[in-house]
């Protein structure tokens, strides 16, 4: 543990300095978030003049979802991971085995990765929030009590999507399929986490399937909370179920790791 | 009449120039400085159909450029070149069917696929008719002896095998040029070999002309009888394998077997000495002073055997290019 | 013509043999645009509970345009994407050589070479959602309408090729291109909706700059009767001067490697 406080900080600095080397490449990736929300936006800024009455879809004018969709752009962001591809490719190349010879978990490694990405990025993707925040006037109505909370509530969103992110990419060490697995799971996200509409004007079933998914706590519960649409009994019944998901994630983390790696060496890749 | 004929051909490259550091990075976004290099500069040619010619010559020499301008895939700066009554960089249809080339380091071959894949595309797109293709295609896997690869994919060939594939797919179309760039780049000695009796086969056979690149002095020794000698852009030296130490070299080789042992003597200030093992010394001497040194060291010593040669072509190669760089701009 | 025809079935015929070797991976990719038709057609369904229209597109006309948004997603990923990708691989690792020395049109032979033959089914899909919308338009569709879809469909995909070809030429002078196929298929994503819901700029530069109205909108909206004879024209237009630019451009990109422009 103490050994893991000196060295996390150095490879937090090393992987700045990596992502540094990258900067072209990392604000293509960082835009690839901007564009969805912006394009689900202006998708349902356009539906509300269909809907009945012409004002407001399920409590939502055009400017609320603005407001949402905003707050999913930059959730979206903070929450951000990519292992189902990164670790996978790391499993199945073999690149894998320099790692696991560090007297280290590899996991510390890709979790300095994401957060040194995240914090590169935000130099190119903060002015872009902005401008988006001009040009769409978003109608916030976010009281102090709910900013507070947000912390904890995005803090564990974001470790949520880390090590669920995480857990399926050591599917890796069993099937060689990584791509598709990672293109249902992104492909899940955008729905049951409430990306391409907030979860409350889904229909019925979807709803259901949405519940029993970890997505809606990554995405759609922050992005609510921050909307102050939320009562208090649901701002922190859903931080309890967020616990939750982080615990049981860490619990499936710890048991298909050594079973993995048990695997990866018998395979001997 | 020379199947191929090459006259004062130049290229030259613009090439950015820019210091290290952050303010010349940012002062070269503005004012670019460019710098003219002479790749090929006024090389002249001609080579008559079945030769094998080796173009031999440091990195950077203009080798692979020169290549590049005959096999068309290079406009010259300035210069004229008809390879078999073409002009190589029209690159119509009617050349490049006649031609091949092979390139050490880079492959044509689709590595996903086997082989043979790739060598059905290249048949189609070279419009080989079918049962001449296919009798090519069947010798080039006899000679080569690759029929136990064709159904692999390429990704898992060894270095050797690939080579030997890219060797094949380039000659399907039974070229009448073929210019090869470092074939033999990172094989093992063994293989080396093959692909050299290979490529000699291939020319007595078939009677195609070759013009081949290489680092490796065993590759043209082993198939040149022609050496072309390029650095700097320029040719030293154009002729016969057996001519170039006599030609190029500035200094000769002599050895004497002495009757005694002698210790004492001053053999450096005869010139350089090579060797020194008991009483055989061998001494690199200038060529003009080649017989002034021999008939002091007859005068002075007991000697029992003496022997003039010209010296080893990789010594010769090595020091003209070493001597070379200083004396162009 | 009929040899480069033969030699296009060439090319797909080793593809095909290539895919058949992988056999699991044909049917997850198979199974991922299943999974892809059943997303799209979720985002449908959540849209159309909450609204009758979007922007004067109803249900089945959305699906329609979902559709053509699938098919040139496969047509795109089949055959453009994949040599488009070789070209500027070869030109970064001078393997473009090869293809000069071909005895044959650099630039057909460098745009067929490669197959992705799995891609079909992202095709099939999309145009399966094409013929549902057919049918449940079957009232106002007639056989004009589906003529100009085909027309506007060629026309899409003649200049999405071309904005391609313009793309990969440009890795003779920038090293880092391979990028820009990210930022495509991003932006793509905008063209799953149609194009007239976004602001004014934003829809000029998704009709002029990265074309994306002129291989999904306008094609769906011929099929929807959306679309006038003379918007036909011009996208016919349109295309031509788009391949004839992408290819002088191509040509302009081949002297410039071989120094004959410089």
């Amino acid at each position: 543990m103490k050994a893991l406080v000196r060295a996390l900080p150095a490879l937090l600095s090393q992987s700045l300095a990596t992502m540094f080397q990258y900067r072209g490449e990392i604000i293509l990736w960082a835009v690839w978030g901007v564009v969805y929300p912006a394009v689900s936006m202006a998708m349902w800024a356009v539906a509300v003049k269909g809907a009945p009455g012409g004002e407001q879809i399920g409590g939502y004018a055009p400017r609320d979802f603005a407001a949402y969709f905003w707050l999913t752009m930059v959730v979206g962001h903070v929450c951000t991971a990519w292992d189902v591809y990164e670790l996978g490719w790391q499993i199945q190349t073999g690149r894998m085995s320099p790692r696991l010879l560090r007297p280290m978990l590899p996991v510390w490694q890709h979790v300095a990765d994401n957060v040194a990405y995240k914090l590169v990025s935000l130099a190119v993707l903060v002015p872009i929030w902005l401008l988006i925040v001009v040009v769409s006037r978003p109608n916030f109505d976010t009281g102090l009590h709910e900013l507070l909370l947000a912390i904890p509530a995005v803090t564990l969103a974001a470790i949520i999507n880390f090590v669920w992110c995480y857990n399926l990419a050591m599917a890796a060490f069993w099937v060689t399929r990584m791509e598709a697995i990672g293109q249902a799971w992104f492909g899940a996200g955008l729905f049951f986490g409430g990306r391409l509409a907030p979860l409350s004007i889904m229909p019925e079933p979807l709803q259901t399937i949405a519940s029993a998914l970890p997505f809606k706590y990554v995405i759609w519960y922050p992005c609510e909370l921050l909307m102050g649409r939320l009562s208090p009994r649901a701002m922190t019944g859903e931080m309890l179920n967020q616990v939750v998901w982080v615990v049981v994630g860490l619990v499936v983390f710890h048991v298909v790791w050594r079973a993995g790696v048990k695997r990866y060496s018998a395979v001997g890749a | 009449m020379g199947q191929i004929e090459v006259h004062d051909l130049c290229k030259t490259f613009k090439v950015a120039e820019r210091e290290g550091g952050l303010g010349a990075a940012m002062r070269s976004l503005l004012f670019r400085k460019h710098r003219q290099v002479h790749a090929v500069d006024h090389i002249s040619l001609d080579i008559k159909a079945g030769e094998v010619v080796g173009f031999l010559g440091p990195n950077g020499a203009g080798k692979t450029t020169t290549l590049k301008m005959l096999s068309g895939l290079l406009h010259p700066t300035a210069g004229e070149a008809t390879v078999l009554g073409h002009v190589p960089w029209r690159r119509e249809s009617a050349y490049l069917r006649r031609i091949s080339m092979v390139m050490g380091q880079r492959s044509q071959l689709n590595w996903d696929l086997p082989a043979m894949d790739s060598f059905l595309v290249h048949l189609a797109v070279y419009n080989v008719e079918k049962a001449a293709g296919r009798a090519a295609l069947d010798e080039l896997v006899e000679l080569l002896s690759i029929g136990g690869v064709l159904k692999k994919q390429v990704r898992t060939l060894s270095l050797g095998e690939r080579m030997k594939c890219e060797i094949c797919v380039s000659l399907l179309h039974s070229p009448s040029v073929l210019f090869l760039d470092e074939p033999t780049l990172g094989l093992d000695l063994t293989m080396q070999d093959r692909i050299r009796d290979f490529i000699r086969e291939y020319n007595r056979h078939h009677g195609a002309t070759i013009i081949l690149t290489s680092h490796y002095m065993a590759d043209v020794t082993a198939l040149c009888k022609r050496i072309v000698v390029i650095d700097h852009g320029r040719i030293l030296f154009d002729g016969p394998l057996a001519d170039l130490s006599a030609r190029l070299a500035p200094f000769k080789i002599i050895s004497i077997d002495l009757q005694d042992d002698v210790d004492g003597y001053a053999f450096e200030r005869m010139g350089e000495v090579v060797a020194h093992e008991g009483r055989k010394v061998t001494l690199r001497v200038g060529k003009e002073d080649a017989a002034a040194v021999t008939s002091r060291l007859l005068a002075d010593l007991a000697v029992q055997d003496v022997t003039i040669q010209d010296p080893p072509i990789e010594d010769v190669i090595r020091q003209v290019f070493a001597s070379g760089r200083g004396t162009h701009p | 013509m009929l040899r480069h025809l033969r030699l296009i079935w060439l090319f797909t015929r080793v593809s095909i043999q290539d895919t058949a070797a992988y056999r699991t991976d044909f049917f997850a990719h198979v199974l991922v645009t299943i999974f892809n038709g059943g997303a799209e057609l979720v985002g449908l369904w959540t849209i159309f509970s909450n609204t009758r229209s979007l922007n004067g597109w109803n249900a089945f006309q959305m699906v329609a345009l979902l559709g053509v948004f699938r098919t040139m997603n496969g047509i795109i990923g089949m055959v453009i994407a994949p040599n488009m990708r070789l070209i500027m691989d070869d030109i970064r690792e001078g393997k473009l050589d090869f293809i000069i020395l071909k005895p044959i049109n650099a630039q057909f032979y460098a745009s067929f070479r490669r197959v992705i033959v799995w891609r079909l089914a992202d095709i099939a899909l999309g145009l399966g959602l094409v013929a549902v919308a057919c049918v449940k338009l079957s009232a106002s569709l007639t056989a004009d309408k589906l003529l100009m879809f085909l027309v506007m469909l060629s026309a899409g995909s003649v200049i999405i090729y071309s904005f391609w070809l313009v793309l990969a030429t440009l890795a003779f002078w920038l090293t880092r291109v391979n990028n820009m196929e990210m930022v495509f298929w991003n932006v793509f994503e905008a063209g799953r909706y149609p194009v007239d819901i976004y602001r004014p700029t934003v829809r000029l530069g998704l009709t002029y700059v990265v074309p994306l109205a002129f291989i999904t909108t306008f094609p769906a909206a011929a099929l929807v009767g959306k679309a006038q004879a003379s918007g036909v024209a011009l996208a016919v237009l349109f295309a031509a001067a788009a391949l004839a630019a992408g290819s002088s451009f191509w040509r302009y990109g081949l002297r410039h490697y071989s120094g004959a422009s410089a």
